[in-house]
């Protein structure tokens, strides 16, 4: 029992040394220690969550000898675990899935930097998942945007360096705003700590004083959060960003960068502004009309696109809006949806960029949509991901992307006011959806007769194995929906 | 045991994907055989099952309150029946037709999934497996729209993609909102709408059942979502045609009845503006189809438009919340289905034999090609409506039904309306088996000499012919099964 | 309201300086200037941090004459949290200087949106 308890914090160390050891490694070894390092993490999440899963608490460790409310805290309950499971799982099959691509795109020399950046993003999710104290939030953050900004610009050219600079511009007003909001917070209450911090908002709001402070603390935290996790429209840095770097980059940008930022966001609601104080702000009217411009500009944007990568990335942007759509929804129903659609979309996107990248090298490396015409022939599985991809995107019943939109909708049907709005956009941005990614599908199973210089890249067992394993993710959120949706709204509950 | 009902969903599924993936036929026999064995075993299985099982099976669950779950009753059998009946003619058919298309197995690979997906989407028991069914049929008839890959395929493959999604979507739409009003999303004749809480959204409601029928009639091609039928029917292969415009419509037609009797309760809707504009919209299109495949001088295309304005005959049938009407609509789903294959197969067969596709350039074509053409002026005069063919008892009832409902306007216009079509029906039929039998003067007389399509063309043809003539020879075991069923669904 | 503008005029001189650097960092099209936008935001919120930790009347949190009584000193937690900021401040600096380097080696520009002009008409 006790042993348990020490895992999370245990995971966070591992992480950071094995990043400080990697630096003194080669680069085999340091491939080796991180895909160690991460299936641990893995397993040990896993044993987390069956633990907590049972006893249905949540638990708090403290990290070093200072108790609370001086020292600094871990919290950890079925949700959280769960999270960092998920996490690394996505890691793992991302790494694998752009392995190949990591070893052609990237210099021999600089190949272990990014292991040690993948390393410190693994380390800086972990701590956003568990931590309990809102400046260790803010450290983490930051961690997270230079190992982001490491992974984009590993493979060094033009696109890549413009892009990494735009993405950190754009980072770092959020990483700003989050910050005073922060130091304001911290001056009206006196405390670091989530749970005390809950208490001292609780009590000032219920007495009525700093009413206009505290509601610009929590604007700027929120806002802060939302840039850096590329809400409409603060999104500009965002296609460059994924469609131009190695492509276990864009995988683990898209699936697992944003979404760190958007469950910190979830547990400071949760557990330091309160759910009603939240909700019965103005600025989750804010956060759903952003969500719902960014779910429709979105999928426009990727219509236009002429690029694969390119059009996947935009299509990030109009899930991200989907999950703002959820939280500002204002009802315990659209928090679960957006958690849901946080797994589901992190499984989807990743398999299609790993996908992508089998059809891409199947067309000779290139991009555009008149070279990939018939890529499905020429490398089958991958083919057969990504048309299992852009179902689940589509909505088809039985992926995971139809219960998402499900969750979506029974949400919106019972909140008053926003139901119409949020349907509608619902809709329409679906129709979008399957524009751009049934044309790309139809289009990757034109035959054609141009020959192209095939890799051999394509039938390596380890990509096989990513892109299966993907696709029964993406399944098993599916058709096991329901007790995903037990766990997700149980570990709400104890978020608090 | 009631599981049994998976097998011939399952089966063909398998079987097919296997087609289209692993197995690789360099011959055609071996090809052939199994598709055909895979057919007919699954035609026994699936009559076997939907006959012998009547409780429903909950496959599994989606989310905690959607599960999927397969049920037969009367109006799935029937489609279901309909379907095997065409999918095993269609096979034969497309047996000899598939001789000069390339890409066989692809075809057969798609041919045989949809087939088992078809026979889930009769056998759904609630909304959810519905939809799930229907967005499958969407996908897996796609490829056989595209098969040809011209120009002209692709885009009527996108075009009709987009449509059958803006309708799905529409439709979708709805059951989110529907969910609120049910109490269960299982089909229940009468349905399943609590009536406190409509009183309370009465607008909101009419809104989404108007939403719902408008977006399950875009795969019945009612005006004005029809655009993507009249496209991609004739693009498709001639079997694919045929089963698209037999069938797969008719998938949206399953839909709306679900949906509209024992979803949505057709008391709900009585007198309401939703079937007020239902109505407009079927008999518009019943007049606007006839005329426009009366003008339409390409032999595929026009009996496309034929069937936007046939189905719309059914719609309205059904929009009229009527026993007698909503017979005359479940006969006409029959008759339609057997006339329309049969005239999709004879364009095929002329298409397969002689290359001809204008409906000017087949004259004489019945010396060369008598049995064809026979069959052909028997189903035409079947869908004309004259006696004793199962079309003339179809809008017989049809008529009678709208007379009887005494809805102001309606009931004497829905029969003009239905006349007037059958005369339009009569111009663009009747003059290819006219020119074909009498064509007069100058005409080039050895272009069709011997051009009579091989025997495993002919026999689907045949059948046909006599299953319209014995319709409408002996239609009250028909009609009498039918009106129970449609009592049964009110 | 007025009063208390002037009493704490270090929280606001705070949080002009913070608007200045944000908007500098938003909206310079230099990258140079950017990046010292993005130094001026931080070093307000130090600033602002460092102004909320001081205690009027009293001295810096040193142990002195072994006093030990919390009313002597200022609170010593924001000091911490400034060090902090301090050092991300300095490593994202050092990051965006370098990243400013490399583009202005390929460029010899330093203007961000003649990069991404450039790019478009490479078309890579």
């Amino acid at each position: 029992m006790e042993m348990i308890l020490n895992f999370p914090c245990l995971c966070i160390l591992l992480t950071m040394f094995s990043a400080i050891i990697s630096s003194a490694l080669n680069r085999r070894w340091a491939r080796y220690l991180n895909t160690f390092v991460v299936t641990l993490v893995g397993i040990l999440s896993a044993a987390v969550l069956m633990f907590t899963l049972t006893s249905g608490k949540s638990y708090v460790y403290q990290m070093g000898h200072f108790p609370a409310p001086f020292g600094n805290e871990i919290r950890f309950g079925s949700l959280e675990a769960g999270m960092a499971l998920f996490f690394s799982v996505i890691m793992l099959l991302s790494l694998n899935g752009g392995r190949e691509k990591i070893r052609m795109e990237i210099d021999p020399g600089k190949e272990k930097l990014y292991y040690i950046m993948i390393n410190l993003l693994l380390s800086s999710l972990l701590a956003l998942v568990y931590t309990n104290d809102i400046f260790t939030a803010y450290v983490f953050v930051e961690i997270n945007t230079i190992s982001a900004c490491g992974m984009i610009v590993i493979t060094e050219h033009g696109r890549t360096i413009e892009a990494a600079t735009r993405y950190m511009i754009m980072s770092l007003l959020g990483s700003g705003l989050f910050l005073i909001g922060i130091c304001i917070l911290y001056d009206m209450t006196g405390h670091l700590l989530m749970e005390y911090l809950y208490t001292s908002i609780s009590n000032i709001m219920a007495a009525g004083t700093y009413r206009i402070p505290m509601m610009v603390a929590i604007a700027l935290i929120v806002v802060g959060l939302a840039i850096k996790s590329a809400l409409f429209p603060f999104h500009a840095w965002l296609p460059d960003a994924y469609g131009y770097s190695t492509v276990s980059s864009a995988a683990m940008l898209s699936s697992l960068v944003s979404k760190g930022y958007i469950f910190l966001l979830i547990k400071l609601i949760y557990r330091v502004i309160g759910f009603e104080v939240f909700f019965g702000s103005r600025i989750i009217n804010v956060l759903f009309v952003f969500g719902l411009a960014g779910m429709i500009m979105g999928s426009v944007s990727a219509i236009r696109e002429n690029d694969i990568r390119r059009m996947i990335s935009y299509s990030s942007v109009a899930q991200i809006g989907y999950i703002y759509m959820g939280f500002g929804l204002g009802t315990g129903a659209g928090m679960v949806a957006s958690v849901f659609h946080i797994l589901s979309h992190g499984a989807t996107k990743s398999l299609l960029f790993v996908a992508a990248v089998g059809l891409t090298d199947a067309s000779g490396g290139h991009k555009e949509f008149d070279e990939l015409t018939g890529a499905a022939y020429r490398n089958r599985l991958a083919g057969a991901a990504f048309l299992v991809g852009a179902l689940s995107m589509v909505g088809i019943p039985l992926f995971s992307g139809f219960i998402s939109k499900l969750l979506f909708a029974q949400a919106a049907v019972q909140s008053q006011g926003k139901a119409l709005a949020a349907l509608v956009v619902l809709a329409v941005s679906t129709v979008l959806n399957a524009i751009y990614f049934m044309k790309t599908v139809i289009r990757i199973y034109t035959p054609t007769d141009k020959k192209y210089e095939v890799t051999a890249f394509g039938y390596k067992v380890s990509y096989a194995i990513t892109l299966g394993c993907f696709i029964l993710l993406n399944l098993l959120l599916g058709l096991f929906s329901q007790p995903i949706t037990n766990w997700i709204t149980q570990g709400l509950t104890i978020l608090q | 045991m009631n599981h049994i009902l998976l097998f011939p969903i399952v089966f063909p599924i398998l079987a097919g994907i296997m087609l289209l993936t692993v197995i690789k036929y360099q011959n055609r026999k071996p090809l052939l055989a199994y598709v055909g064995t895979v057919l007919g075993v699954n035609a026994l299985w699936g009559l076997f099952a939907m006959f012998r099982v009547s409780e429903g099976v909950t496959v599994f669950y989606l989310t905690k309150s959607l599960p999927i779950y397969l049920k037969v009753d009367t109006v799935g059998r029937l489609f279901a029946s309909l379907m095997v009946l065409v999918w095993l003619l269609g096979g034969l058919f497309s047996f000899e037709y598939m001789k000069h298309e390339k890409n066989e197995q692809r075809f057969y690979g798609f041919y045989l999934i949809l087939y088992g997906v078809l026979f889930g989407l009769d056998f759904s028991g609630n909304l959810i497996t519905l939809y799930l069914f229907y967005e499958f049929m969407t996908l897996t008839a796609l490829p056989l729209v595209l098969h040809t890959q011209t120009k002209e395929a692709v885009m009527a493959g996108l075009k009709y993609l987009f449509y059958s999604f803006a309708g799905a979507y529409m439709a979708l739409f709805g059951v989110f909102f529907i969910g609120r009003y049910a109490k269960t999303l299982e089909f229940t004749p009468g349905g399943v709408i609590d009536p406190s809480v409509f009183r309370e959204n009465e607008t909101l409601f009419f809104v989404v059942a108007m939403l719902m029928i408008l977006g399950f009639s875009v795969k019945a091609g009612m005006f004005p979502m029809h655009a993507w039928l009249t496209a991609a029917h004739p693009a498709a292969p001639g079997p694919a045609s045929a089963v698209l415009s037999g069938i797969i419509v008719k998938g949206g037609i399953l839909a709306l009845i679900r949906v509209v009797y024992e979803i949505i309760g057709v008391d709900f809707l009585r007198g309401s503006w939703v079937q007020q504009w239902w109505m407009i919209l079927s008999l518009l299109t019943v007049f606007l189809g006839s005329l426009l495949a009366f003008r339409e001088p390409v032999l595929k295309k026009r009996l496309a438009y034929s069937t936007v304005s046939q189905l719309s005959y059914i719609l309205f049938g059904l929009s009229l919340f009527e026993v007698q009407a909503m017979t005359g609509s479940l006969l006409h789903i029959i008759a339609h289905v057997f006339i329309k294959v049969a005239l999709f197969f004879t364009a095929a067969a002329i298409i397969y034999m002689t290359g001809c596709k204008r409906v000017e350039e087949l004259r004489g074509v019945a010396k060369g090609m008598p049995v064809t053409m026979w069959c052909y002026t028997i189903v035409s005069l079947g869908l004309i409506g004259i006696p004793p063919t199962s079309g003339f008892i179809s809008k017989w009832y049809l008529a009678e039904g709208a007379l009887h409902t005494g809805i102001p306007v309606f009931s004497w216009l829905g029969p003009v309306i239905l006349l007037l079509s059958a005369l339009l029906t009569a111009g663009y039929l009747l003059p290819l088996s006219m020119r074909g039998f009498f064509p007069g003067e100058g005409y080039d007389a050895g272009r069709f000499a011997g051009k009579e399509p091989p025997l495993s063309m002919r026999v689907p043809l045949l059948i046909f012919a006599g299953l319209t003539l014995g319709i409408g020879l002996f239609p009250n075991v028909f009609t009498n099964i039918l009106s129970a069923a449609a009592d049964f669904l009110m | 309201m007025g009063g208390n503008l002037v009493q704490n005029y270090g929280e606001v001189v705070a949080m002009v300086l913070f608007g200045i650097g944000f908007t500098n960092l938003l909206l310079q099209k230099n990258m140079i200037k950017k990046i010292i936008g993005l130094n001026i935001m931080d070093t307000a919120v130090y600033l602002f941090l460092a102004e909320k930790g001081y205690i009027t009347g009293h001295i810096a949190p040193i142990i002195k004459n072994g006093d030990f009584s919390p009313d002597t000193y200022i609170n010593p937690v924001p000091s911490g949290l400034v060090l902090t900021g301090i050092v991300v401040s300095v490593s994202v600096t050092a990051l965006m200087l370098s990243l400013t380097i490399r583009l202005y080696r390929r460029y010899h520009t330093l203007d961000l949106d003649e990069i991404s002009t450039r790019l478009k008409k490479e078309g890579r």
